[in-house]
């Protein structure tokens, strides 16, 4: 029996070579796209988790003011360390400064080695040598990769800035236990204090607990004590957080990875369809030998795990390979821009490696199941005389019409439903019923259109094909679906990302109304420089300062910005671009402006009144308004500067936009290149600005596109195979029509017609079913995972473009089997029928 | 804790390793005869001394015979961050720490490290210091008074108070205490012998009542190790008749005695102090430990004017290690004392592995 079957699939493989290998590719491709995701993912989760290890230690509890620009006060952390299940709290200020002009500003973290070495031991410093390094003498240490960076040795002296406030000192030892990527400076915490304050608070406090001590329970119960602005936050919402940031992303790119999958399970179901109607004759012969209709049935399901076997392991190879390819050229967050640094090292783990090895053998599995079910069932006697019986249904029987209004319907309330886990689920459902839906309807349209075509007068050949796409839709319909799947998620992603991409041309209009931006990045710009650009003779007609702060709402979701700028408190539209009323604030309180993504996630409405924590407390303010923002995914909230100095705030601006004089640029950039050498700030214009922002959004869609071109080639693979088993399939008919004096030339254009008129019917379905799923995509998908919202903008010329080349590329697939049907042996054929 | 640390401050003191030398433009203020010491007032800190300590050893009866603890806070001013006005700047550093001798069984030792400020904190005008939940202080007065120990820790914990039995100890000159020839090597030093402890002991998951005698020190100096000492030798014993033996000397590389100071108080109350030419020490046996290779003289025979006693530990290896940031090695466990005298008390020895270390 294990004889008959290994003989049966080696056969199988010999004779439709080519087909099994596609198949193969194809559930290898679907593995390795997901496989190299998983693997990129993870390794970036890693590696952004050990770079925050270092810097963070393995804390039980951190403590922090929910405000950036707030801190935890000493008394607090004396507080927290006299607790009897503390064993160490280790409070660090930590600060962003500039080595004197160097452009980035760099992190600097001042902590206690007492308290560091029991929680954040990996921030320890050592003393080189007999620099007579002191670390409460003042001295700082840098990690061994920012001194390759610098180009400094220990011994070097350095000034660090931070805005105006300058700390003249030498860098005494390095930070042996930090990563090639940890860019860091650790000084004595009394010395940050003293020089960049702030003074009688920390930025956080680290806590060490007790083994025994229930960790749950004392953070619930110190947070109930502890003031609103403060908040205590456990490693594991650092995790979350992490995960978060990249989560929407990742599933985006895991659901195109199963859409491969499952267009190469598809394509196992083509191959195995045609290989059955093939070999009836063959599998009759076995069932009347003694062959059970059960063995009938595994075999085919064997020979749908002997393609999907190879392709997965295949598949894990080359993902594993993908995965390292990717890393190397666009960094572990696919060009997303969510992580930075060098590339991860890509580290496969047992049990997802065989989870999706799993996957692809169950996809080629599922493939193989109606074929395989249809080899059960077809009656010996009938089979063994005239072939494959198709079992065609001439048109879908009328008490299944009410379906395709029904899935349309469905597909349509899925959309109308809230996101599950922050994710967009029912969206996603929505496109996959609006892919059945289109699969489905294919026999229909194919009916309705050949049937008319049928009845026009056309030449010979043209009728015949023709006529057998209007009378044999299962195989018309197998060929058709791999299109139009491919093809309408190739549209619906070109339509999504140019709606995007307008959407946030837009945007960038609006949100960049200087002619140049000046930014400190993070530290406060000089005062001296600000003071010179309120002086008459400075060349600008309009200067407006900006600074920036970080606000955690929820521990466990990534920070939201805040911005405070020097905006009308009464026209806020001037700056801001809002996508709906603007309420007028009550007299008497601060008002706020949030942005889309921050009125998506933490449902806040206009009109509400917030608590906000703000200036190291809680304040209420009105919500005024929701302005459009692509550039902040996890929120960002605007406030005028009025405001904000009016409920004590201080307002240290980090970014500047410039309007210089007209006919005084060059004077403008001659005046501030002083500033930006001197003390290294960034100067662009908003031109650069626009052009780095769209490229960098270009290159966060490259990996998307990549997985669409292999989809759309899964799609003509599909119909190449399908097309070339049908043929075969009838062989008899063919070689009939080639002994009635058809000659090859007729053969042939007969069989690219038909795949041509197959390719035109999944085309058009498949711009359909693009443009809907990319209406889902621009509506649903992308506000419920990403929180932009957008209009609908269909770039008729690439996707009328995009199907031409897909039909002229399925001319050729019908030529390959345009090739097989002229090389069909006529007298034998005819011979076998007698 | 490293008792003596102070005298061989710049090799045991961790912070040093992170630390450059002193700043010598700080002023410390020189320990000097004649001072008058007040109380509670000098139970409290002396921030302006390079360092201090206070140090508690005792021997429990309760839970279980001759299980031996001890709880030490030691107080520095490195000379270091002088010039800051942070709150938080590293000027006082203090460390702390606990250990428990399991007769038969083995030491557990703890330590904890803060700057004061930040986790850290002292009095100065009362016994009163502590690192985070760990704490030494004294309540009450007159004759009712006490001190609590208070710390906590995965391997042990514990709190116990202290009574006073007997007038408080000023060793040497009214609490003068010469530490070598040279008047400059010395420091203010009170003990207070024989305390009875009241309280719990917490360890291997069991909370247990505890009950013994403890021995308490105090003691603040600015001097520096005095030319040649590379380690010390020093008892603090309370006598089985009600007692006090203290007893110390300092070695040289020869193993030979530099200095070496005896103070007896007997069941009387009457003090009587020996100067190094009236003591000697014996070494009986010695105990090798395989962890530090170090050699320590574990039963010694002090002899000091007509007297002799002989120190028999209740458990050979109470070596101590801490590891941060720089190893230091030594010796500092409960012995019992036979001879002229019985009682119970702690023998610290230290500069034994340190040598091997360096």
């Amino acid at each position: 029996m294990t004889t008959l079957a290994w003989w049966l699939i080696r056969a199988q493989f010999r004779t439709r070579a080519a087909a099994t290998c596609l198949s193969m590719l194809a559930i290898a491709l679907g593995v390795a796209l997901g496989y190299s995701i998983h693997l990129i993912n993870e390794a970036a989760l890693a590696d952004f988790g050990r770079a925050m290890k270092v810097v963070q230690g393995d804390p039980d509890a951190v403590i922090a003011a929910r405000d950036s620009s707030g801190g935890v006060p000493l008394a607090t952390i004396n507080a927290i360390a006299r607790d009897p299940a503390v064993l160490a709290i280790a409070p660090v200020i930590e600060t962003r400064v500039r080595i004197g002009n160097t452009g980035t500003p760099l992190r600097l973290i001042g902590l206690d080695v007492f308290s560091a070495a029991a929680v954040l031991p990996r921030l320890l410093p050592r003393n080189e040598g007999m620099t007579g390094g002191d670390i409460f003498g003042g001295r700082i240490f840098a990690s061994p990769a920012l001194l390759d960076r610098l180009g400094q040795r220990p011994g070097a002296s350095v000034t660090l800035w931070r805005g105006d406030q300058r700390w003249q000192t030498t860098i005494a030892g390095d930070l042996p236990a930090t990563g090639p990527d940890d860019l860091l400076l650790v000084a004595d915490i009394a010395w940050v204090q003293e020089h960049f304050g702030p003074p009688d608070a920390v930025s956080e406090g680290r806590i060490r607990l007790a083994p025994d001590t229930d960790r749950a329970n004392w953070r619930r119960d110190l947070a109930a004590r502890l003031p609103a602005d403060l908040l205590l936050r456990a490693a594991e919402d650092d995790q979350a957080r992490v995960s978060n940031l990249s989560r929407a992303y990742r599933v985006n790119l895991n659901v195109l990875a199963l859409v491969a999958l499952l267009t190469g399970a598809f394509l196992v179901f083509a191959t195995q369809l045609t290989a059955v109607a093939q070999r009836s004759t063959q599998f009759a012969l076995l069932g009347v030998l003694g062959l059970s209709p059960r063995m009938r049935l595994l075999q085919v399901l064997l020979e749908g795990l002997a393609i999907g076997v190879p392709g997965a392991l295949g598949g894990l190879a080359l993902g594993y390979a993908l995965a390292l390819a990717l890393t190397q050229r666009l960094g572990a967050d696919l060009g997303g821009g969510y992580f930075s640094g060098s590339a991860p090292p890509i580290v496969p783990e047992v049990a997802p490696t065989l989870g999706f090895l799993t996957l692809g053998c169950a996809a080629s599995l599922a493939g193989a199941l109606y074929p395989a079910y249809l080899n059960r069932v077809q009656p010996l006697a009938q089979a063994l005389k005239v072939g494959f019986l198709q079992h065609h249904r001439a048109g879908v029987p009328s008490h299944r019409r009410w379906r395709l209004p029904l899935l349309a319907l469905s597909a349509f309330l899925m959309t109308r439903l809230p996101p599950a886990f922050d994710l967009p689920l029912a969206g996603y459902g929505s496109i996959a019923l609006l892919l059945v839906l289109g699969v489905r309807s294919a026999p229909l349209l194919t009916q309705w259109l050949f049937g008319w075509l049928a009845a026009r007068r056309l030449p010979a050949a043209q009728q015949i094909a023709v006529q057998n796409v209007a009378q044999a839709p299962l195989m018309a319909q197998v060929a058709a679906s791999g299109l139009i799947v491919s093809f309408a998620l190739t549209a619906s992603m070109v339509i999504m990302v140019s709606s995007f991409r307008l959407a946030v041309n837009h945007w960038l209009d609006h949100v960049l109304p200087a002619p140049l931006y000046l930014r400190s990045k993070a530290t406060p710009l000089p005062q001296d420089l600000l003071a010179g650009l309120e002086r008459a003779d400075a060349p600008f007609a309009r200067v407006e300062r900006m600074a920036q702060a970080a606000l955690t709402i929820d521990a466990r979701r990534p920070n939201v910005a805040l911005l405070i700028r020097e905006l009308e408190r009464n026209n806020p539209a001037a700056r801001l671009p809002f996508t709906g009323p603007l309420l007028t604030p009550p007299e008497d309180m601060a008002v706020v402006w949030v942005s889309e993504p921050m009125h998506e996630i933490y449902g806040i409405e206009p009109g509400q009144r917030l608590r906000l924590p703000l200036i190291g407390r809680v304040v209420d303010v009105f919500v005024g308004g929701i302005w459009r923002d692509y550039s902040r995914q996890f929120g960002a909230v605007t406030i005028s500067r009025d405001d904000y100095l009016r409920l004590g705030g201080d307002f240290q601006p980090s970014d500047l936009a410039l309007w210089p004089r007209p006919g005084q640029e060059s004077a403008a950039s001659d005046w501030l290149a002083g500033w930006t050498t001197g003390y290294g700030l960034e100067l662009t214009d908003g031109i650069e600005i626009r052009h780095l922002s769209l490229s960098i959004f270009d290159k966060s869609f490259a990996v998307t596109y990549a997985l669409e071109a292999a989809a759309t080639l899964i799609g003509l693979f599909a119909l190449a195979v399908t097309l070339a088993a049908s043929v075969r399939l009838r062989a008899r008919e063919l070689a009939t029509l080639g002994a009635l004096g058809f000659d090859r030339r007729m053969l042939r254009r007969a069989v690219i017609f038909e795949g041509a008129l197959i390719a035109a019917v999944g085309l058009l379905i498949g711009v359909a079913c693009g443009i809907a799923i990319g209406a889902v995509l621009t509506h649903v998908v992308n506000p419920q995972a990403f929180h932009w919202r957008m209009s609908l903008a269909v770039p008729w010329l690439t996707v009328l473009g995009a199907a031409g080349l897909t039909l002229l590329a399925a001319v050729v697939a019908s030529a390959y089997a345009a090739h097989q049907a002229t090389r069909l042996p006529t007298a034998q054929i005819l011979a076998d029928v007698q | 804790m490293r008792r003596r640390t102070f005298l061989t401050t710049p090799l045991l003191w961790p912070t040093l390793a992170l630390a450059a030398p002193a700043d010598t433009s700080v002023a410390y203020p020189p320990v000097t005869p004649g001072r008058r010491l007040v109380f509670p007032r000098d139970h409290g800190a002396h921030p302006d001394f390079r360092t201090e300590w206070w140090y508690v050893t005792g021997a429990l009866d309760t839970p279980e015979r001759d299980m031996g603890f001890q709880l030490t806070f030691f107080r520095s001013r490195p000379g270091t961050a002088e010039q800051l006005s942070s709150p938080i700047a590293a000027r006082q550093i203090l460390f702390a720490h606990a250990a428990l001798t399991l007769p038969g069984d083995r030491l557990r030792h703890t330590e904890r490290v803060a700057r004061v400020g930040l986790g850290a904190a002292f009095s100065i005008d009362d016994c009163d210091v502590s690192i985070g939940a760990w704490r030494i202080s004294r309540q009450g007065s007159g004759d009712r008074q006490t001190f609590r120990l208070q710390m906590q820790s995965p391997q042990f914990s514990y709190d116990f108070t202290l009574t006073p039995s007997q007038p408080l100890l000023l060793q040497g000159d009214n609490g003068y205490s010469r530490k070598g020839q040279r008047p400059q090597f010395a420091s203010y030093y009170v003990s207070w012998p024989q305390l009875t402890v009241d309280g719990f002991l917490l360890f291997d998951g069991r909370r247990q009542a505890a009950r013994g005698r403890a021995w308490f020190d105090h003691e603040w100096s600015t001097a520096v190790l005095s030319d040649g000492a590379v380690g010390w030798d020093w008892v603090g014993i309370n006598l089985a008749d009600g007692g006090a033996l203290m007893a110390f000397r300092l070695r040289d590389a020869q193993a030979g005695t530099l200095f070496a100071h005896v103070a007896w108080r007997n069941a009387a109350g009457r003090l009587r102090q020996f100067e190094t030419a009236e003591i000697s020490f014996q070494v009986l046996r010695h105990w090798s430990s395989t962890r530090s290779g170090a050699n320590y003289p574990v039963q010694l025979e002090i002899r000091f004017g007509e007297h002799t006693v002989r120190t028999l530990p209740v458990l050979d290896d109470q070596e101590l290690s801490t590891s941060r940031p720089v190893p230091v090695v030594y010796w500092e466990g409960l012995v019992r004392v036979e001879g002229s005298f019985a009682g119970r008390g702690y023998l610290e020895m230290t500069g034994y592995a340190d040598r091997l270390s360096i």
